[in-house]
């Protein structure tokens, strides 16, 4: 039985206000060539300035993914031609990555997986080509955008564990607002490694490189475990070669880029640009701090603590904000449950169809929680209190101010009283025959009573008061 | 005898993107000559292993790192300037054959 | 009086002279320099500015050094029209005091050379004699500033770059400790032996224009806060103490050498003159040895770090963003076709060695051995600094060489002394060359080189021997 191991390279463009190593602008632009620095396209004489938010966030996901940070913070020099590549040269790390031996643990299906972290590392994109015809034209808005390149131990066997691990880790890097990790913008970029084994050691390793979704990422596991299989198996003493491949749309298949002996030498060397920057172990402590409740703690809290089932949980989840949210509303005495209801019908069936984020909205934790006491003590109904919070939510305003205007419950005893009199006596056969024994009649008054109020009157305070006036 | 032929010196040229001509590539190879004798004087100190290996003149105190919002861009036209083959926004080379 | 800048602005000052009498003569100069050694890529016209330490005050700019709106070529066909978008930040400081540039100065291809031959608009000669080199690779600025066509030119010094063409032209170079003048805007040749640095007629302008173009820079993070560090204020308050030197002796015995040439023995003299009458100003000249077999490394250590950074740095040169955009079908084609033109073989040379010891299987034994002996280079030299305040040796085996390739083949014997100032660049310490009298009638220099940051102490002492010496101000053939 042959069983394959699995390890990725995951690039993840990170969000800035500014590139890593100069000042242009990290932001998307249809226009090309308006994001570029004079350091982007490597005009004689530039240096690099490191970004400090940058440094600040790669410390921060070193952290998340409990990784050794190195004492002094300094960078590579990774030398090859490409048109993509001005200087000739990406600035990187591989002497001293601002992580390494690390492991994370995710939630996978029923359970949790840990995941060896082999390093993680800062470095700068290339420019963006696009081809037409005979020509290609270079748009430097994404030279020199960060990058974090986190590369994960060959710890995985299925395509659904490297699955798990993409989409936590996309999710982790959104919480700690390292990166949208948007996979439609092409944010993230991974290299996969596979190589299948009957024995204990490993087999030779093939490296596919550049998948751009994660449906590909599945497609070249399923493609790749198939090919070596099939080689391993032919009967024909074929070996797998340790090799790059990369994934080809088209046929759906995986071509080969180059053998191991082909492989570019890069020539790294430190970049001698950017001096050894000490890391004050202090520094660290309080990014440390500064890291946000994580979405596995988040959700064996939900499942243990709430007993909310794990499809709700994991809706909860999906955003950080939706799950602060929550959050917050438990935090305000909201019972779990009930929050939970109200977010993921009501208020994200809202979001979702008018494409709005949850951080938009007017209708805030302590607004839900005053709409659920309404409900509690009986002063609206279930109806009404959706009906308040789903007209707060279109108009962008307080649901209080529709519990008022018009869909407000009547429970003022004097209005009532008013309203209940003036039936009683437009009503007074009626009420001769309620006083001589047909008690029935009784449920026609109230019915009056809601007839006359559109439903709004407060039903305990109406027959309270119906009672007493009959009597009388 | 060296190690060093015309055929290394060339293709270490090529992967460099840079043709040598029947002179220059003579030169380079006495060059390594000099600098093989003398890098197995290099060699010879005793322990040089375990020296560490020196990237910075010295070590500096006073690193400032930039701030996020320091931005500077280049006009657009400054971008082009000096390319020799564009269109009014983007620079153009040949087609890119991907590997 | 001992400052070139200080007589022009006195002379303005006192109307002796008009700033456009200044310009006048300094462009008629330029003009004659041109003729006779070649010293300009771009000759520009001077204009007047209105302020500053240094208004009005001509000056030249090697061509490496990137200036908005003026072509900066590195004195190569790679970059033969290029005309930079930005300004470096020590051209930016020399606008801010009002200096005057008259032009950009040709050196070797992007600092690759020591002989000032190299550049695409052709060798500099050294204006003591049109048939001698003026050394490299900051040869322009060298070869005004000994003709005295402007007070100060801006150098850099990777190797020896900036003193070892001063000691040929018989004038002032100084690199000032590394990071304190940014490098922003400097092409660079190896980033971690690059600095930038000044070459005049005397100490005392090169620490006044050193003065204000130092400091910290944000846009090179390699630069530091020199603020404590007043090179004239140091000059003006110069006490006279006792100062202890140290030189090494196998480099100056006569006797380290098996065939000594004439020159060689009257450079040696010279430094052994020096040493005497230098101890009767209280400044003691000592004896000191450093292993051979660091001493012989130097030369190859530079090699092998220089070549390799320089591989990487001039990655960026491929035609596409700036320089002619050669035709072919094929991108990678056309890149190579781009350097193969524009490369002048000296520069090939030394990106195929950088390349080579970069290499994987190589770059254990040649690089980083390369880079670890670098460090016991400077530790040694730090050990020195402990007990003396500066390394003081004859800047090389002889006055400057013959433009002849044939005339001015360098022993191995002399390898050493030719290439010691090297270290300067190994640990960025503070390096001065001033001029130490003549050998057949052409100038020869001394180098001084203290520990990192001690640029006043250094100048202090050079400005001393300078006055001993009695040199100061020497124009090229005007005293021999």
């Amino acid at each position: 039985m042959y069983i394959p191991t699995i390890g990725i390279e995951m690039h993840c463009e990170m969000k800035s206000f500014s590139k890593v190593f100069s000042k242009a602008r990290n932001t998307y632009s249809e226009e090309a060539n308006i994001h570029v620095a004079v350091n982007d396209i490597a005009l004689p004489g530039i240096l690099p300035t490191l970004n400090k938010e940058v440094l600040r966030k790669s410390i921060m996901v070193a952290s998340i993914l409990n990784c050794e940070i190195p004492e002094y913070f300094f960078f590579d020099r990774k030398n090859y031609y490409y048109p993509d590549l001005p200087k000739g040269y990406q600035i990187t790390q591989t002497h001293s990555p601002v992580g390494v031996n690390g492991h994370i643990t995710i939630p996978y299906q029923d359970e949790e997986l840990d995941v060896l972290i082999h390093d993680i590392h800062l470095e700068e994109d290339t420019a963006q080509l696009e081809h037409i015809k005979d020509s290609t034209y270079i748009n430097y808005n994404r030279a020199g955008v960060p990058l974090l390149e986190l590369v994960t131990g060959p710890c995985f066997h299925t395509k659904d564990e490297v699955v798990a691990f993409i989409e936590y880790i996309r999710r982790v890097y959104q919480y700690a607002d390292i990166s949208d990790a948007d996979v439609t913008k092409g944010q993230i970029r991974c290299d996969v490694n596979i190589s299948l084994s009957d024995s204990d050691n490993l087999g030779t390793r093939v490296e596919v490189k550049n998948v751009n979704s994660i449906s590909n990422v599945v497609a070249v596991i399923d493609y790749e475990i198939k090919r070596q299989l099939d080689l391993l198996e032919s009967g024909r003493g074929e070996k797998i070669e340790q090799e790059s491949r990369r994934w080809d749309e088209e046929s759906c298949t995986t071509k080969r880029m180059r053998s191991k002996e082909d492989a570019i030498d890069y020539r790294y060397f430190v970049e001698p640009n950017i001096p050894k920057i000490k890391i004050d172990p202090q520094y660290v402590l309080e990014i440390k701090k500064s890291i946000p409740v994580l979405p596995l703690e988040r959700l064996r809290t939900y499942l243990n603590d709430y007993g909310l089932t794990r499809v709700d949980a994991n809706t909860l989840l999906k955003e950080k904000a939706i799950s602060d949210y929550f959050n917050q509303c438990v935090t305000l005495g909201i019972e779990p449950k009930i929050a939970m209801n109200w977010i993921t019908v009501t208020i994200m069936g809202f979001l979702n169809k008018e494409g709005k984020n949850i951080s938009n909205i007017s209708l805030l934790p302590e607004d839900l929680k005053y709409v659920i006491d309404k409900i509690k003590d009986g002063s609206i109904s279930s109806k009404q209190a959706k009906e308040a919070v789903l007209a707060s939510l279109e108009q962008n305003k307080k649901p209080q101010e529709f519990m008022k205007e018009e869909n407000t419950q009547i429970s003022d005893e004097a209005k009532l009283t008013e309203i209940i009199e003036s039936i009683l006596e437009k009503n007074t056969s009626q009420v001769e025959a309620y006083h001589s024994g047909k008690t029935n009649l009784f449920q026609f008054f109230v019915g009056q009573v809601m007839k006359e109020t559109k439903g709004l009157a407060n039903p305990v305070k109406t027959r309270e008061i119906l009672e007493k006036k009959l009597q009388s | 005898m060296s190690c060093f032929t015309k055929e290394l010196v060339s293709e270490l040229a090529s992967k460099l993107l840079i043709g040598l001509s029947e002179e220059e590539n003579k030169m380079v190879l006495d060059e390594f000559e000099e600098i093989e004798r003398n890098m197995d004087k290099i060699n010879a100190i005793a322990d040089i292993a375990s020296v560490e290996a020196m990237t910075h003149p010295f070590p500096l105190e006073d690193i400032i790192l930039r701030n996020d919002d320091d931005v500077e861009e280049l006009a657009q036209e400054d971008v082009l300037k000096n390319a020799s083959h564009k269109n009014l926004t983007t620079i153009i080379v040949p087609k890119v054959v991907k590997e | 009086m001992k400052s070139e800048i200080l007589k022009i602005k006195e002379r303005i000052q006192n109307g002796e002279l008009t700033v456009q009498d200044l310009f006048q003569n300094t462009m008629k100069s330029v003009l004659e320099n041109q003729e006779k050694c070649n010293s300009f890529v771009t000759i520009l016209d001077p204009l007047e500015t209105s302020s500053g330490n240094l208004q009005n005050i001509p000056y030249a700019l090697k061509d490496n050094i990137s200036t908005k709106g003026i072509l900066t070529t590195g004195s190569s066909n790679t970059l033969k029209n290029y005309i930079p978008v930005y300004d470096a930040t020590v051209y930016q400081k020399l606008k801010e005091v009002g200096a005057v540039c008259i032009g950009k100065t040709v050196m070797d291809e992007f600092g690759l050379g020591a002989t000032g031959t190299t550049g695409h608009t052709g060798v500099v000669k050294n204006p003591w004699d049109e048939s001698l080199q003026a050394g490299g690779s900051s040869a322009g600025s060298a070869a005004c500033v000994a003709a005295g066509v402007v007070p100060f030119a801006i150098g850099t010094d990777t190797g020896d770059s900036i003193r070892k063409p001063a000691a040929y032209c018989g004038i002032v170079g100084y690199k000032p400790t590394y990071g304190m003048i940014s490098r922003y805007g400097v092409y660079p040749f190896a980033s971690s032996l690059d600095h930038v640095g000044v070459l005049t007629r005397s100490v005392y302008d090169a620490a006044l224009v050193v003065d204000v173009i130092k400091g910290k820079d944000e846009k090179d993070m390699t630069s530091f806060d020199s603020s404590s560090i007043k090179l004239v204020d140091a000059l003006n308050n110069q006490k006279k103490e006792p100062k202890k030197l140290f030189y090494f002796k196998e480099l100056v015995h006569i006797d380290s050498y098996e065939n000594p040439s004439e020159e060689l023995k009257q450079t040696l003299k010279q430094f052994e003159e020096l040493k005497e009458k230098a101890s009767e100003l209280g400044i003691l000249i000592c004896e000191e040895s450093l292993s051979r077999e660091l001493l012989e490394a130097i030369p190859s250590v530079y090699t092998c770090i220089s070549c390799a950074e320089a591989t990487s740095n001039l990655s960026n040169l491929t035609g596409i963003i700036f320089g002619p955009q050669e035709e072919s079908s094929d991108v990678f084609e056309m890149i190579k076709e781009h350097r193969t033109k524009g490369f002048s073989p000296l520069i090939k040379r030394r990106l195929v060695i950088g390349s080579y010891v970069l290499q994987k299987e190589n770059q254990e034994k040649y690089f980083l051995n390369a880079q670890r002996v670098r460090n016991l280079i400077v530790q040694k030299m730090n050990a020195f600094f402990e007990q003396y305040d500066a390394l003081i040796l004859p800047c090389s085996e002889r006055e400057a060489k013959s433009l002849n390739p044939k005339e001015s083949v360098t022993t191995s014997d002399t390898m050493v002394l030719e290439n010691h100032m090297a270290i300067g660049n190994f640990g960025g310490f503070p390096s001065i060359t001033i001029p130490n009298g003549f050998v057949n009638g052409l100038p020869i220099g001394v180098n001084l080189t203290a520990k990192v940051k001690d640029d006043e102490n250094l100048l202090q002492i050079a400005a001393r021997l300078e006055e001993m010496l009695g040199l100061c101000g020497q124009v090229a053939g005007g005293k021999k």
